[in-house]
């Protein structure tokens, strides 16, 4: 590295400032990021990429649609197994698709009433497909959050 | 229900999310995605064949 090169690498106070993102900017990627969680694909597709966003929707959905079409249960937090909070913390990955199947078994006043234990994920565990409609929710639900720091890098400028 | 149908179409989905999430080329995705899938297809009937002799 010559003196040069050191000397273009540091920044005068002011353009320092310049590249701190404003309190509007972060909220805006905040916004960005909850977004992307909560509907698959919206992120991406606000950011432009437009094939991207399509594919993983697609991609979310179909997992999730499989994992319930298999008797899977939506992973909710139970007292008695800390286990039980990672496949929660997985199942909500798929946003509103997790959100409206919970909604769908427990009603508006039961996902309010008995948040977080209590909840009924559905499913079915004497079903042949129990095991493998989990494993595709599961699955769809990390796909997304996956999609969310994908969100996070191209926002930030780190990804094409 | 078809196991290996399950674990194909599984597999089909996973592959074609990494490959538009890690390439950002036509080429690239499609030989992500090649690789990918036959790696879990192929790999996973593999281990179950070997799994045979354990009880």
């Amino acid at each position: 590295m010559t003196a040069g090169d050191s000397k273009s690498q540091k920044k005068k106070p002011a353009e320092r400032v310049k590249d701190q993102p404003s309190e509007g900017q972060s909220r805006a990627s905040v916004l960005l990021l909850l977004g992307s969680w909560f509907l698959p694909g919206l992120g991406h597709w606000r950011l432009g990429k437009k094939r991207r966003a399509v594919v993983f929707a697609a991609v979310v959905f179909c997992a999730f649609i499989t994992g319930v079409l298999l008797d899977g249960e939506i992973g909710t937090p139970k007292p008695e197994s800390p286990f039980s909070w990672l496949a929660a913390f997985a199942c909500l990955g798929n946003g509103v698709l997790a959100i409206g199947r919970l909604v769908w078994l427990n009603g508006l006043g039961g996902l309010l009433g008995s948040f977080p234990f209590g909840l009924q994920g559905g499913g079915s565990p004497s079903a042949a497909g129990f095991a493998y409609g989990n494993t595709f929710l599961y699955t769809a639900g990390l796909m997304n959050l996956l999609t969310v720091l994908d969100v996070s890098d191209i926002a930030r400028g780190e990804k094409d | 229900m078809d196991h290996l149908l399950l674990m194909i179409w599984h597999a089909l989905l996973v592959s074609v999310f990494f490959a538009f999430l890690w390439r950002s080329t036509t080429t690239g995705r499609r030989n992500l995605f090649v690789k990918t899938f036959l790696i879990m297809v192929v790999g996973a009937a593999a281990l179950g064949w070997l799994m045979f002799p354990f009880p």
